[in-house]
């Protein structure tokens, strides 16, 4: 550790030496001084945790050090440090390796630095470590194609009748989901009705709406029929706001009124038992 | 395309046709024609068009299967869409073809029940 300053008297900020201090022992960024071909010409604190060199071992050697071998023979490298030299700075995120082989993902900027008569004098290179933010991004993508995958049952009730229930706001790409498998459900099951439930969404927009009937539509062109139930006061109040007109399209209130819609058109039919029997 | 795979089998007072899997516009176009002679000679009531191996639909298709739902239509006769498949069925909602005032069935059974249900045309029912 360098010395620390042993009175609060020391007029620490705006020395040249107190801002080598900081860049040497901040730990949360690799901050690292290339000369003008690419080789180490200082390292700090940061640099040391998250790339894994110690500063006498890395020094001097060239920064290609710290890519991916592919990286390396795409001459990612080089074209960045032009880049840099060519834009003033160059930033990208992307997979670097540490000395122990292990990749971690990071967020690189690297700064030309110029003498004032403009000479390339180096760059300088800041590098963050953020695994732990690719692997949450990932995780919360891969979550939400789950959710997307376990929002769209489509289930068979009865022979010749499937429900749909959907829940969440549909955009169009899980317009496309739902419509796929719905359809291949409908043909799977030859099933001539569909119950499609909208009880579980929120609000219907024109959009939404618009994708209800498209589904509709489709449903129709394979020689099925779709009831849409769970029509809720705000959606029903929404829908004529809006100015949506769904009247070629069977609508009921409840699942419970579609069920035996559907069972109607089918020439079915629930009776009470006959208890004397 | 041959066009003696087209064969338009009468069952019943009902017409069955079955549309060769990929048909390129001239087969449609024959189809049509056969169809409409088929109406004229015998008197049926309608028309089955099974689309079940059907893999690609275009708007040529489309709008000569809508066509011939008309043409049908004024000779007296109804016509049932039978077996779309569900990738069909996406990619033709998402272009917006429709097929016209045809009716739709799951497969040609329902199909045949449909038309069996409904009355003849012509009765007051359209």
């Amino acid at each position: 550790m360098p010395e620390q300053p042993n009175s609060p008297s020391n007029k620490l900020l705006g020395t040249s030496d107190s801002f080598r201090l900081l860049v040497e022992t901040v730990k949360d960024y690799a901050i690292v001084m290339l000369d003008p071909d690419g080789y180490v010409a200082s390292w700090n604190v940061g640099a040391e945790r998250i790339k894994g060199y110690r500063q006498d071992e890395i020094v001097g050697k060239h920064f290609s050090c710290f890519y991916p071998l592919d990286a390396i023979e795409r001459g990612v490298p080089q074209e960045e440090l032009e880049a840099a030299a060519r834009e003033g700075r160059f930033e990208d995120e992307g997979w670097r390796v540490r000395k122990d082989g292990k990749q971690f993902w990071a967020s690189v900027v690297i700064t030309a630095l110029r003498e004032k008569d403009g000479t390339l004098r180096g760059f300088g290179k800041v590098t963050r470590d953020l695994t732990e933010r690719k692997r949450t991004e990932e995780r919360l993508q891969q979550q939400s194609r789950e959710i997307m995958e376990l929002s769209t049952p489509v289930m068979q009730v009865w022979r010749g009748v499937v429900v749909a229930p959907l829940i969440g706001s549909l955009d169009s790409q899980r317009t496309q989901q739902f419509m796929e498998r719905l359809l291949n459900r409908i043909v799977e099951t030859n099933s001539p009705m569909a119950l499609v439930d909208i009880m579980g969404v929120p609000t219907i927009d024109t959009q939404t709406a618009q994708h209800l009937v498209e589904t509709i539509s489709a449903v129709r062109l394979l020689g099925a029929q779709v009831v849409l139930t769970g029509v809720q006061p705000a959606i029903a109040q929404t829908l004529v706001h809006l100015g949506i007109d769904l009247s070629d399209i069977t609508t009921r209130s409840s699942l419970a009124a579609g069920l035996l819609v559907a069972l109607d058109m089918l020439n079915l039919q629930v009776v009470a038992k006959d208890l004397r029997s | 395309m041959a066009h003696e795979d087209i064969s338009v089998i009468r069952l019943r007072d009902l017409l069955l046709v079955t549309v060769p899997p990929d048909p390129d516009d001239q087969t449609i176009s024959v189809l049509q024609e056969r169809v409409l002679d088929a109406m004229a000679r015998q008197d049926c009531r309608g028309l089955v068009l099974d689309i079940s191996t059907v893999q690609i639909l275009d708007s040529f298709f489309a709008r000569t299967v809508a066509e011939t739902v008309q043409m049908v239509s004024l000779m007296g006769g109804r016509t049932v869409l039978a077996g779309m498949r569900a990738s069909v069925a996406i990619t033709a909602t998402q272009l917006g073809l429709t097929m016209g005032k045809a009716l739709t069935a799951l497969d040609v059974d329902r199909a045949f029940d449909l038309l069996g249900a409904l009355p003849p045309k012509g009765d007051g029912y359209e």
